[in-house]
This record gives C-alpha cells, sequence and structure tokens, in this order.
C-alpha cells in the first residue's frame, strides 16, 4: 500500500517537473500577464478527472470522498494559503517538486509548510479549528457513489440540489472544454509537456491516486504532516506520506535525465525569511482548510465538493492580493 | 549572434515570479532600441518571458543555454 503511494508520487514529480505546473503561477499569470497557459492545463487536468473520478466511483472502485465543508476556515484558510503561495515562491506541490530541482528556498518552505500544518492537524495549535466551526454535512438516504458516514455526506454541488451527480459532472466538463478549446490560448514554447499533454498526465495521474489510495485522489498537506510526524515520532508512514516523498523523488528524477538540475540559491537574505513566512501562512491555511492547492483545486474541484469550490475562490483572492501587495502596488 | 546588451539582469536563484517581474520592470525604464541581457535559471520563466515582455515592447532576440537549467536570454526593447 505504502509503496503504491511512492509510486504514485514518483510518477507525480515527474508530470510536475516536466509539465512545469504551479497552480501560484497559474492564478496569477491569468490575472496580471493575460497568460493563460497554465491555468488552461489546470483546466484539462480537472476535466480529465471529473469524467474519471465519477467513472470509477460509478464502476464501484472507490467512494467519492469531498473534503468537508467548513465555510469560514476555507474562507479564511483559504485566503492566507492564498498569500502564502505568492511569499513562499510556489503553490503546496510547487514548492514540493522544486525541493527535487535543487531550489534551497523549496526546502524551506516546504518544511515551514509542513510543520504548522502538522501543528494545526493535531498538534499544539489544534486549538484553532474550533474558531472556524464544525463541518456542514448532508444526510442522504443512498449516498449512492460517495463515502458516508453515518449516512451524512461532505457536500458537493449534486448532493446540494439533490440531483444525480453526472449531471453536474457532464456540465462541469463541457464548461471547462468550451474554456480550454473555445478561447485563445496564449503561445509559448516549452522544452517539457505542453498544456494538452500536461493537463492530460496530470488527470491521469489523479486518477491512478484515487483507485490506490482508495480513500482519496492526490493531496500535499497530510503527505508532510505524515511525512514529519512518522520521521520524528513513533507513527508509520502512510500512502499520502510516500507520496510527497515521491514527488520530491521524481522530480529529481527527472531533473537529472533532462539535465535541467542546479543547487539554486537567491543573492538577497530576506527572500529566505520570506519564504518561510510564505511556508507557515501555506501550513496554516491549508491546515484548517481541509486541504492546498492540491488536495482542494486538483483533486477537490472534480468532486464538485462545495468545501473546494469555496477554498479555491478564496486560494485565487490571497494570490492575487499578495501578488498586488508585493509586485505591483508601488508602479 | 552579435549584440551589445546596455545592461545586464541577473536573475538566477530568484523564486518565482522575481525573474518575470524583474525583467518587465526593467524593460519598462528602457529606451526604444537597447537591449537587455537576462541570466536565468528558471525554465519556467524562461518558457513563459516570450510572450510576456511583448505587453511592456520588449522582444526576443535570443535564448542561449550557458549552463545547466542555465540560459542567457538577449530582448530588444522596441
Amino acid at each position: 500500500m505504502i509503496w503504491q503511494g511512492l509510486l504514485v508520487g514518483i510518477l507525480f514529480g515527474v508530470v510536475l517537473q516536466r509539465s512545469r505546473m504551479c497552480f501560484n503561477s497559474a492564478f496569477r499569470d491569468v490575472k496580471f500577464s493575460k497568460d493563460n497557459y497554465l491555468l488552461k492545463m489546470a483546466a484539462l487536468a480537472i476535466l480529465v478527472e471529473t469524467i474519471g473520478f465519477h467513472l470509477v466511483a460509478s464502476l464501484g472502485f472507490i467512494k467519492l470522498n469531498p473534503l468537508p465543508f467548513i465555510p469560514l476556515a476555507q474562507i479564511v484558510g483559504g485566503f492566507l494559503f492564498g498569500m502564502g503561495m505568492v511569499l513562499a515562491g510556489g503553490c503546496a506541490s510547487g514548492v514540493t517538486y522544486r525541493i527535487g530541482e535543487g531550489y534551497i528556498t523549496s526546502i524551506l518552505a516546504g518544511l515551514s509548510f509542513g510543520i504548522t500544518a502538522s501543528a494545526v492537524r493535531g498538534g499544539k495549535l489544534n486549538f484553532v479549528n474550533s474558531w472556524f466551526g464544525k463541518p456542514i454535512t448532508v444526510n442522504l438516504q443512498d449516498p449512492g457513489i460517495y463515502n458516508a458516514v453515518d449516512g451524512k455526506v461532505n457536500p458537493t454541488l449534486a448532493t446540494l440540489l439533490g440531483i444525480n451527480p453526472w449531471i453536474i459532472a457532464i456540465i462541469w466538463a463541457i464548461i471547462l472544454a468550451i474554456y480550454i478549446w473555445g478561447t485563445k490560448t496564449t503561445e509559448r514554447q516549452t522544452t517539457g509537456l505542453n498544456y494538452i499533454t500536461g493537463g492530460i498526465a496530470l488527470g491521469i495521474v489523479g486518477i491512478i491516486g484515487y483507485l490506490s489510495q482508495k480513500t482519496y485522489a492526490l493531496g500535499i498537506t497530510g503527505g508532510w504532516i505524515n511525512l514529519l510526524r512518522a520521521t520524528t515520532t513513533e507513527t508509520s508512514y502512510n500512502w499520502i506520506g510516500m507520496e510527497v516523498l515521491g514527488i520530491i523523488v521524481g522530480a529529481f528524477i527527472s531533473t537529472l535525465a533532462y539535465k535541467e538540475f542546479k543547487l539554486r540559491v537567491p543573492k538577497d537574505p530576506k527572500t529566505y525569511v520570506q519564504v518561510i513566512a510564505g511556508g507557515i501562512l501555506m501550513g496554516f491555511g491549508a491546515g484548517v482548510a481541509a486541504g492546498c492547492n492540491i488536495g482542494h483545486v486538483l483533486s477537490g474541484l472534480p468532486h464538485l465538493a462545495l468545501s473546494s469550490i469555496l477554498a479555491t475562490i478564496f486560494f485565487v483572492l490571497g494570490n492575487w492580493f499578495m501578488y498586488w501587495y508585493l509586485y505591483q502596488r508601488k508602479q | 549572434m552579435d549584440v551589445k546588451p546596455n545592461y545586464t539582469l541577473d536573475v538566477r536563484g530568484e523564486v518565482c515570479p522575481v525573474p518575470d517581474v524583474e525583467t518587465k520592470r526593467k524593460l519598462k525604464t528602457m529606451q526604444s532600441g537597447e537591449v537587455l541581457e537576462v541570466l536565468i535559471d528558471y525554465a519556467l520563466s524562461k518558457e513563459r518571458i516570450p510572450q510576456g515582455v511583448k505587453e511592456v515592447g520588449g522582444e526576443v532576440l535570443t535564448i542561449e543555454e550557458i549552463g545547466p537549467s542555465e540560459w542567457r536570454i538577449l530582448i530588444k526593447k522596441l
């Protein structure tokens, strides 16, 4: 089981490195550079996963497990996470795979992210979760393709409206397809995967991840928490901890194979402080919001989970606010 | 290509999106016809810059690999 997590992680790390997918860049570029390249790659991955997750759940291989809906946590945590990823120079998956590329700042951001998230989820900062209230669930007579605990399911658009999840999934996939193929794509000469091959590859890795882990698709936050806890205490390593380790290993193998490995160090010492502060904000935000950009955006939006939709909106707003504050305000 | 750059910007080691931001900021201050040399080791920015500099009146002349994951980009202000 856990070796599968490592293998999926390695695959994910290779795809992230070759596609250069970063949600921090995707959100920012579309607003401040009128560049939709990475956002379209993400949209295609989400499209593939929307169909894929519903399909493998309908075939009975998995139960869909939308993340808990805690509105205040997803608003506040989401905004803090969005601000944090600008300071850290990458989203949760971005800083993780860039460790494998040789970014010293990413090691600092990743560790401060993991330590803070670990403190928020069952550690010394666990009390902060009580500020945000309890998850809102829906009671379903027949949970169908969803995972139910005592008849309660974490809400999605389909369970909220009480309709067949496939209807929402197909409408969502069509909206994404119109965006991807119906609007002009920013030109880019890539040396790795382009937005089509990268998006499809990311989506497939997500489906493989769900089939392997069973309880959920890909994630970063829980993986960092497990990796740190299992290394420093008696806790055992789990699937998601191994997946995060695999991302670093996979990105490292990929950078070596394509001769892109280099230890990279910024010249200004302030950058180190900035990325650590970013990691702390991200860890706090993802810790309370029940997920980061992978848990909520890449893996959560395909569920059409209310938690993930709300968190994604505030990741984007936090990202735009901090980018404006750091780079646009003084011009 | 034998172009003498007027300015050099070394953004090697900088975190995302500093290479893009610094390059565009510098280009904004430059006169038409001047050339900026950017030393960069961040692949995403290297691929994003040719399109990105167009909005500030820049045009990428060449991208040359000068080492492992290191490039020298020459950008002309139009």
